[in-house]
């Protein structure tokens, strides 16, 4: 296993520039995860890791060597694809016994390792038949035999999971998790999810229009985002974004907003010293659901109980999402999964601030 | 009331069509397939012969020289075809500029009568103002290219033209396939340190069997009825050199007065093609049905 | 590495024109040589330019050629082929639309078997069906007529437009005829306004491919025409088959020309819908 690190990456098709400085490292045995929304520029920057695309400026090293201008095949590197891209006239043993063929090992040899590759994954019996015979978690499988079988330095994933219905997904999700903490591979991970990215992740870079948003653990990407789009990518249901002003009451700073009636509905925050630039300016809080609960869970030094209007209820089992009215703007809560709460109703909600985070409304930058 | 009109409704509209196909295919290959048991001469005549006329045909010398024309011109047909219609499809794939400016070049002799094709090929290829004097003009006197006068060679220019009519297409149904490849299997097979060349043999070409198979089909079946091809070019000479099946039903039924003969000579044609043709339609129907 | 992939690139450019230069010559030759006087055609030199640029061998191929008894030149016998070709590409492909759309949208028992007995129809060798056609057309009249013409190329092409509607239709889902059904709509408001104004690419490749076809036939033109019905390619034939006296090469290759010209208009101008529709719907599989 080696490390990955990435210089100032850049990448164009011909005057189109997909990738804009890329820095990146993730150290042996890591799990970094590149997440973002169609066409960031996710899958390009993982091709050019593998050696299928090439780069037109910056260094890529895998390791302690530098790798970018070798092929493919001599980067030490496995590859599993979104459509497992299995050779669909081979068998699954010679499926994944095709790279040692290229390689010349011999006939006894590679029989070894694919059974035993096959018998990690529990394959074994599958290994006379023919992709086309298979279904899509056992083709997931094959592939990723294919992979391990090359014992490479970084595995990278295009986004294996993409085409497995929901419950497969999670299966398989948990299989590439249980793999990585038993290989201890360093492991590059595609997806648009961010489901995915979070409960796979020890680093997770977020990209947008070739840029790295943000590039921290999950705990970070998810608590302290770095602008607007981190927030709001991030999270099922997403970030709350309220537009409001920032006034000083005191020694200390509050989040107005109107409500539809005309009156002001503040919100007292502490510790943000980066919001004394901005008094009597609109700023954007962000606020997750989770931070807006039931009157009845324990309340937290920083929290605060207002008066909402429920519009919408949706009960989800464990917990019930409530879009309420805030201010004018409409923003969704999490309470109890044995929540009484109606659409219509008038209730009192607890907001707890020490999570809430603040955006420049122009740049979409944090306020810290 | 309005219900049965309805349900029935479609069944009337394709009755035309099928009572047309019934009475003009079907019954008439029975039709001709029963004059192929009678003494037809000039006109059809009903006298009851047996197999006397299929064996008749098969002692006759003209047909044993149009039957192994028929090989040797199928053979070389498909595979020069097929070769020639995969290698310029693999070229085309490899992100080739002016792609489209080649691609109607290759494909255009289709479009065009195959009495056209033998026109333009049968001058290219006279002795007298062709290829060979134009080799003699620039010099090269020794130069001789007379196939199409040759006895022993003449079926091989028909081979020339049709392969210049119908390579294209082919060399479109494999530009079909490939591009219907995905392309990650590219990827991996990269991945896995496969050269170009060894992509191809092993993973690409295997995958193109459907192409292969449909090309080989349409080939088949157009040889065994390639008639106006050998009419233009060479008429069938010389003598009889270029003589096919598809000419000698039409000049022993309409020359040479020997309708039953004729007919015969119609019914193994048919075999022949039905012999390829059935087998691959009724697959591809099955595997339709299952999918 | 780098000039490894550069020498295998000049390969491929290399051996994709040399293959251009094939598939253009013989058009190049006809086309040069229609415009020389005969005299230097027999000089030789097929391959190079006209010294003296002339259309007298196009003039005559069009209006005086001899062709059979008749020195009338290519011009009746175009028409000829216009009178067949129209009428036949218009009902074949109208007959091969409804068929298409009951195999799909309307299946009955027994449908499978109808379409199969369709599809093998377009793989006879015609001459199985010479003899018989040959009695019937003249039982009917038709022998030697534009008519009959149009019947027989009607017969053999339903089985192709069939073919491609039918494919071309299976793509549409079974429930928008439902829908329009609970919306009120019949079998044939169904077809008009639903499924034909879809159909605009498969009428395309339909028209196309039934009009190369049929305007290139020869051997039913060769065996049920009479003067008055004689297609062009079946002209062409007897233009350049002909051996009484000199040999105009000049003017058979205008003739040739002429005779292929709508062809090649039609593939030029609609050539890509044609191999796309072709693949789709032709032989798919």
């Amino acid at each position: 296993m080696a490390s990955l690190t990435i210089n100032d990456l850049h990448k164009s098709f011909g005057s189109v520039e997909v990738l804009k400085g890329i820095n990146l490292h993730i150290e042996d045995g890591g799990f970094l995860v590149l997440v973002g929304p169609s066409g960031c520029g996710k899958s390009t920057l993982l091709n050019t890791i593998a050696g299928l695309e090439e780069i037109t400026s910056g260094e890529i090293q895998i390791g302690d060597s530098s790798v970018q201008g070798l092929h493919p095949s001599k980067r030490n590197i496995a590859m599993v694809f979104q459509s497992y891209a299995l050779y669909p006239n081979m068998t699954v043993s010679q499926n994944i016994g095709f790279g040692m063929e290229m390689k010349g090992i011999e006939k006894t040899a590679r029989e070894e390792l694919i059974k035993k590759v096959a018998e990690t994954l529990q394959i074994t019996e599958l290994l006379d038949r023919k992709p086309g015979q298979l279904s899509g978690g056992q083709r997931q499988r094959v592939a990723m035999g294919r992979a391990i079988v090359r014992e490479p330095q970084v595995f990278l994933f295009d986004e294996p999971l993409s085409n497995l219905d929901a419950k497969l997904r999670i299966d398989m999700r948990t299989e590439i998790k249980r793999l990585h903490q038993r290989l201890g591979s360093t492991i590059i991970y595609v997806t648009h999810d961010q489901i995915e990215a979070m409960t796979l992740a020890t680093k997770i870079a977020v990209l947008k229009d070739g840029c790295i948003q943000q590039f921290d653990t999950p705990y970070e990407i998810y608590n302290n985002p770095n602008n607007m789009f981190v927030a709001n990518f991030m999270g099922a249901p997403a970030m709350n974004l309220i537009e409001g002003n920032i006034s000083k009451s005191d020694n200390n700073y509050e989040f107005q907003m109107r409500n539809s009636k005309g009156d002001v509905v503040s919100l007292p925050i502490h510790g943000v010293n980066g919001l004394k630039d901005y008094e009597e300016k609109t700023v954007i809080c962000g606020i997750r659901p989770e931070s807006i609960n039931d009157l009845d869970l324990v309340s937290k030094s920083q929290s605060v109980v207002r008066e909402v209007l429920i519009d919408v209820v949706e009960p989800a089992g464990s917990d019930t999402f409530a879009v309420v009215e805030l201010g004018q703007k409409q923003i969704i809560a999490r309470l109890n999964g044995n929540s009484q709460v109606s659409a219509g109703d008038t209730v009192k909600l607890t907001f707890d601030l020490s999570q809430a985070v603040f955006f420049d409304r122009q740049s979409e930058e944090r306020i810290r | 009331m309005k219900n049965y009109f309805q349900d029935l409704l479609p069944r009337i509209v394709l009755a035309p069509s099928f009572f047309v196909i019934l009475v003009f295919v079907y019954g008439f290959i029975i039709y001709t397939g029963y004059l192929s048991l009678t003494d037809s001469r000039m006109l059809p005549s009903y006298e009851y012969m047996g197999f006397d006329n299929y064996s008749k045909l098969f002692g006759l010398r003209h047909w044993k020289i149009a039957v192994n024309n028929l090989a040797i011109f199928g053979i070389l047909y498909i595979v020069i075809c097929t070769v020639i219609g995969l290698l310029l499809a693999i070229f085309l794939d490899q992100k080739i500029r002016g792609e489209g400016f080649l691609r109607p070049i290759f494909l255009y002799p289709m479009a065009l009568s195959f009495i056209v094709t033998g026109t333009a090929w049968k001058w290219f290829l006279d002795p007298g103002i062709g290829l060979e004097h134009i080799m003699h003009q620039w010099g090269w006197e020794s130069f001789e290219f007379r196939w199409i006068k040759d006895r022993t060679f003449a079926i091989y220019t028909v081979v020339i033209a049709a392969v210049w009519q119908s390579s294209g297409f082919v060399m479109a149904m494999f530009l079909a396939g490939l591009r219907g490849i995905d392309g990650e299997i590219m990827k991996a097979a990269q991945i896995d340190g496969a050269s170009g060349f060894k992509i191809y043999r092993r993973i690409i070409i295997p995958m193109l069997r459907p192409a292969f198979l449909s090309a080989f089909v349409i080939l088949a079946h157009l040889s065994i009825k390639a008639y106006d091809l050998v009419i233009a070019l060479t008429n069938g000479g010389p003598g009889r050199a270029t003589e096919v099946p598809a000419t000698f039903m039409y000049s022993y039924t309409f020359s040479r007065n020997q309708m039953g003969v004729g007919a015969t000579s119609a019914i193994i044609m048919l075999i022949m093609i039905f012999s390829i043709i059935i087998p691959y339609l009724y697959s591809e129907l099955k595997s339709e049905n299952q999918s | 590495m780098n000039s490894q992939i550069k020498l295998s690139r000049i390969l491929i450019y290399f051996v994709l024109i040399l293959f251009a230069f094939y598939y253009l010559l013989p058009l190049y030759v006809m086309l040069v040589n229609s415009l020389k006087p005969l005299d230097e055609i027999r000089g030789g030199g097929m391959l190079y330019l006209p010294s003296v640029w002339t259309l007298d061998p196009w003039r005559s191929a069009w209006s005086s050629a001899q062709i059979g008894v008749d020195p009338s030149g290519l011009k009746p016998y175009f028409w000829n082929s216009i009178a067949m070709v129209v009428p036949a590409v218009l009902l074949s492909t109208i007959f091969g639309s409804l068929n298409g759309y009951v195999l799909t949208k309307w299946q009955f028992k027994g449908h499978g078997i109808v379409f199969g007995l369709l599809l093998l129809s377009c793989f006879i060798p015609f001459q199985i069906v010479l003899i018989p056609m040959a009695k019937l057309l003249g039982v009917f009249g038709l022998a030697g007529t534009t008519s009959g013409l149009v019947l027989v190329h009607l017969v053999y092409g339903i089985g192709f437009t069939t073919l491609f509607f039918r494919n071309y239709y299976a793509a549409f889902p079974t429930e928008i005829v439902k829908a329009a059904q609970i919306d009120g709509a019949g079998f044939f408001r169904i077809f008009w306004r639903v499924l034909l104004p879809s159909s605009g690419p498969i009428i395309v490749v339909s028209v196309i491919w039934q009009f190369t076809n049929i305007w290139n036939d020869f051997l039913f033109g060769a065996s049920f025409a009479d003067f008055d019905s004689t297609p062009i390619t079946v002209a062409l034939n007897n233009l350049v088959n002909s051996s009484t006296g000199v040999k105009e090469y000049n003017v058979h290759f205008a003739g040739a020309i002429l005779a292929a010209l709508p062809t090649l208009v039609v593939y030029v101008v609609s050539g890509r819908y044609f191999v796309r529709g072709l693949m789709a719907g032709a032989v798919k599989g």
